[in-house]
């Protein structure tokens, strides 16, 4: 048993515009490899890939994966639960620095 | 106009035997698979800790029938250190996975959910089936270590790593055993994940009209957080589980650090991390303990409220506790590592977040409170273990307090301190909650009554057996008697505290001697039970305004249409103490 | 309609998307379970990609062995799996329109840029292994540079065939008229999806362990 939408007059988004994402996703894929090869810390080097990343991933869920055109609900219900999660994750680090730093004493 | 979810059938009444006992869509037939799942889980489970509580009492005492059962285990019944560590394993992986996440969420939830907010059937039937067929794989490849290679694992419901990714050079049933388990778990993060997004989208897509967020029932508040929780968690434990199991047998090390010597010989992996496995397995095993007692709390808010015969006290905030208790859940798994070496100021971070639980568990709990408070209780079985779980949950909640500080925990961890809290909070509690589900829905599931004389001989002496078991631990904790040891005959210091030890093997043999009286009696009221009308208990939520047991399709093609929330008792002016959830508002009252 | 109906309800009226009888998203529940999988999936590559992280973080020298062909490969690689969204983007429009041979159309093109994603990935695996890579050592150091690499693209690359199979039968099945819409919408999700994680994977692997003189 499905709840089912019916969509009388289905609203169709212009070609366009997935062209124009598409073709900013190909450009920020090239500014990343040119980023690889400057020789940056690695520190600022990751902090600038993630950051495009985060950006390559925002486009493909707002335009491609139709978030941006649902009911704002939906994205809030979504997002901020797995956002929370995986910012949660990142507190295992200070003990892989703890270990980096026990192995290099 | 808005677009409107069109329920549909999606699939006919199934006529075969197959296809309506046992590959069946019918989410009500799916909730008693799991629901007889977990029983013969939690038979096995119960058993394990006899045999255990047996050894640790009379270590030299010849268990019949154990040594045909492991011959190299328990050579002439008499279990070796590591047969013992085999079967705490069990123990603990069958009752946290296979009981405790599954009857209290999957069976009563499955049952229930659907029925209590109007719908036909959950939102995905066949995935629904799928859970729950993997998840009973899972079951036999998690036993089926019984009986191959050297047996069932030896590192714990938690497997911690680096023995448990090394292989069996770290012992008897880390070979085949511990990669058995890994797959079993896997399975079973599979058959949850797909449960819970099902559960998900069942409640917020599939209310009937009328029946808002804020007028469903508390049991379906505690299924829908508890889902979240699954989906977010055992997400998780499923890559932890991939990379253990890439660790055992595919040469990688993620989990096993450099220069490990085990059982005299040189582990060859190196670079890899304990502490990743830790963080990894608690960040899931954190909320699981949620999952395990959030249902439970749900079904106590729905019995009392109904056997009081007055309104929850306090609805809104018990929904709002319960979602702060899953939130919070995500931000305090390091309270579980406080001994495994952990910076300070993270420790203490991680400490005060868990302190920040008693919060929204003491709402719940004086909320439970005000809800008996003046009401006209009527204290048969059900209402009885939701008493004793809101009893037990306080006993148990409250030696969390202690644990939460980390020079506390640190003297305590190692030791039957923890032993007692988690059990009495985590396991007792949430059977509890079980035993209160079932004799509450028993009708509505099987159309029979139990029986009550029966049921309330087998509270009394479960309550005060789990009592008599679990609250002596604390204070063996707190003589520092070592948790996880096989042996205690053998220690000076621990010597003087045999007779306790002997006091709550004897209190666990009656208890669980006891649990055979209520088999008997869920076994003979199913045939043999009062027949059962549609709304024994006088209760409101919409699953009694069906006959017992429901009709396939559970409505019998109708619709209900909620008007008010579900807890209307004792309502001023109206003709009965109750009021049903599809009664129409009266005219005048707008 | 919907505001009487909330009277008789006795509801407000800024509820009623929340009153039950329908989805409060206004999407169908296939939809809403296929983001639930998702978000529970990302989480899943989310703990994989920080596992990665805390043993490269924790170890004193990491690798960086992808010469600039591989480079180039893993870039080409990306291009495809990105163009392959866009044709997903167009499959998905035709069946909004109703053109169903054209969605087939669009779901082969789809599948082809999977399958060959998946070849030049494979290829590039057999490179590695032919260079003594493997799950436990690799000719550059660290062992677990191997160990993450493979775990990581492997299960990218289950999730990639995994696709191409849904594809698959998602464009037969809409062909013969046994699919919605929805359906194609939903399956695009998960190929978008696959396509999102690899935009984390590429640079962290790929990028991070440039090889440059």
């Amino acid at each position: 048993m499905h709840a089912t939408v019916e969509h009388p007059a289905e609203h169709v988004e212009p070609k366009r515009i997935f062209l124009i994402v598409w073709g900013f996703l190909l450009a920020l894929t090239g500014v990343e490899v040119l980023l690889a090869y400057q020789s940056l810390e690695i520190k600022v080097m990751l902090v600038l890939l993630m950051t495009l990343s985060i950006v390559k991933a925002s486009l493909i869920i707002a335009y491609f994966m139709h978030l941006r055109y649902e009911r704002r609900s939906l994205a809030l219900v979504l997002m901020p639960a797995m956002v929370f999660v995986i910012a949660m994750l990142f507190v295992v680090f200070p003990d892989s620095l703890r270990l980096l730093w026990m192995s290099t004493q | 106009m808005e677009a409107h979810a069109v329920a549909t059938h999606a699939h006919a009444a199934p006529t075969g035997f197959i296809r309506k006992y046992i590959f069946s869509l019918d989410h009500k037939v799916i909730g008693k698979q799991y629901y007889f799942l977990a029983l013969f889980s939690v038979v096995v489970g119960i058993l394990l800790s006899v045999l255990m509580r047996w050894h640790l009492v009379w270590p030299d005492a010849r268990i019949p029938l154990l040594d045909k059962l492991s011959p190299t285990g328990a050579p002439g019944g008499i279990m070796t250190p590591e047969y013992y560590l085999s079967l705490l394993t069990m123990h603990g992986t069958l009752m946290v996975f296979f009981v405790l996440t599954t009857a209290p969420q999957s069976g009563f939830g499955n049952f229930l959910l659907p029925i209590q907010i109007g719908a036909e059937d959950m939102a995905f039937p066949r995935l629904n089936m799928l859970s729950f067929w993997v998840t009973f794989a899972g079951l036999v490849v998690l036993l089926s270590s019984f009986f191959v290679g050297d047996g069932p694992p030896l590192s714990g419901w938690t497997a911690y790593t680096p023995l448990s990714a090394v292989g069996s050079v770290a012992g008897p049933g880390e070979g085949t055993g511990q990669t058995l388990w890994v797959i079993s778990i896997a399975l079973f993060c599979v058959g949850s994940l797909l449960g819970a997004l099902n559960f998900i989208t069942t409640t917020l897509d599939l209310r009937t009209r009328g029946l808002t967020l804020m007028r469903l029932p508390l049991t379906c508040w505690a299924w829908f957080i508890t889902a979240v929780l699954a989906l977010l968690s055992f997400a998780v434990l499923f890559a932890a589980g991939v990379l253990l199991l890439l660790d055992r047998v595919g040469g990688t090390s993620f989990f096993v650090p450099a220069g490990l010597v085990v059982s005299d010989q040189r582990i060859a992996h190196s670079g890899g991390s304990p502490l990743l496995w830790q963080h990894l397995f608690w960040f899931f095993g954190h909320p699981e303990v949620y999952i395990a007692i959030l249902p439970g709390m749900g079904i106590t808010s729905h019995v009392l409220s109904t056997f009081s015969r007055k309104p929850i006290f306090g609805y809104r905030a018990m929904v709002y506790a319960m979602m702060a208790i899953g939130f919070l859940g995500f931000m305090v798994w390091g309270h579980h590592m406080f001994v495994s070496g952990m910076s300070p100021y993270v420790g203490f971070a991680f400490s005060v977040f868990t302190m920040a639980i008693g919060v929204p568990s003491a709402i719940k709990t004086f909320n439970w409170l005000g809800t008996l408070w003046g009401g006209k209780l009527r204290l048969n079985t059900a209402m009885l273990f939701a008493i004793g779980f809101v009893s037990l949950f306080v006993s148990g909640g409250l030696s969390g307090l202690f644990l939460a500080q980390p020079p506390v925990d640190t003297n305590l961890h190692a030791t039957y301190f923890v032993v007692g809290h988690f059990h009495l909070v985590m396991g007792v509690a949430a059977i509890f909650g079980m035993f209160a589900g079932t004799f509450f829905w028993f009708p509505k599931m099987f159309g029979r009554m139990m029986n009550e004389t029966l049921g309330k001989i087998h509270f009394w002496i479960t309550f005060v057996g789990v009592y008599c078991i679990f609250m002596p631990m604390h204070f063996l904790g707190l003589e520092g008697n070592i948790r996880r040891y096989s042996r205690f005959t053998d220690v000076n210091f621990l010597v003087p505290l045999i007779p306790l030890h002997k006091f709550m093997t004897i209190a666990a043999f009656v208890t669980a001697g006891a649990q055979f009286i209520f088999l008997f009696n869920l076994f003979w009221s199913m045939f043999k039970g009062e027949k059962a009308t549609e709304n024994p208990w006088e209760a409101t939520s919409l699953e009694w305004t069906v006959p017992s047991p429901p009709p396939f399709d559970n409505f019998a093609g109708r619709h209900p249409v909620v008007y008010r929330g579900p807890y209307e008792f004792s309502v001023p002016g109206a003709p009965k103490d109750y009021v049903m959830q599809d009664a129409p508002e009266p005219v005048a009252a707008h | 309609m919907a505001s009487h109906e909330a009277v008789t309800l006795g509801l407000h009226e800024t509820e009623s998307m929340w009153a039950g009888g329908r989805s409060p998203f206004a999407v169908g529940s296939k939809k809403l379970g296929m983001w639930l999988f998702i978000v529970s999936d990302a989480i899943t590559f989310s703990a994989l990609l920080i596992a990665y992280s805390f043993v490269r973080v924790a170890s004193p020298s990491w690798p960086r062995p992808f010469e600039s062909a591989s480079i180039a490969n893993a870039t080409v690689m990306t291009l495809i799996l990105l163009t392959s969204s866009i044709t997903v983007v167009m499959a998905v429009r035709q069946a909004k329109l109703g053109n169903r041979s054209a969605v087939a159309g669009w779901l082969a093109a789809t599948m082809l840029g999977g399958i060959l994603f998946d070849v030049l990935h494979l290829r590039e695996w057999v490179g590695l292994i032919e260079e003594g890579v493997r799950l436990f050592k690799n000719p550059w150091g660290t062992p677990q540079f191997g160990a993450a690499f493979f775990t990581l693209t492997g299960l990218h690359m289950t999730h990639v065939t995994v696709g191409v199979v849904y594809l698959g039968v998602i464009a037969i099945g809409t062909k013969r008229g046994k699919y919605t819409a929805e359906d194609v919408e939903v399956s695009g999700l998960y190929w978008h999806f696959v396509d999102l994680v690899w935009m984390f994977i590429f640079p962290l692997v790929y990028l991070m362990s440039a090889k440059f003189a």
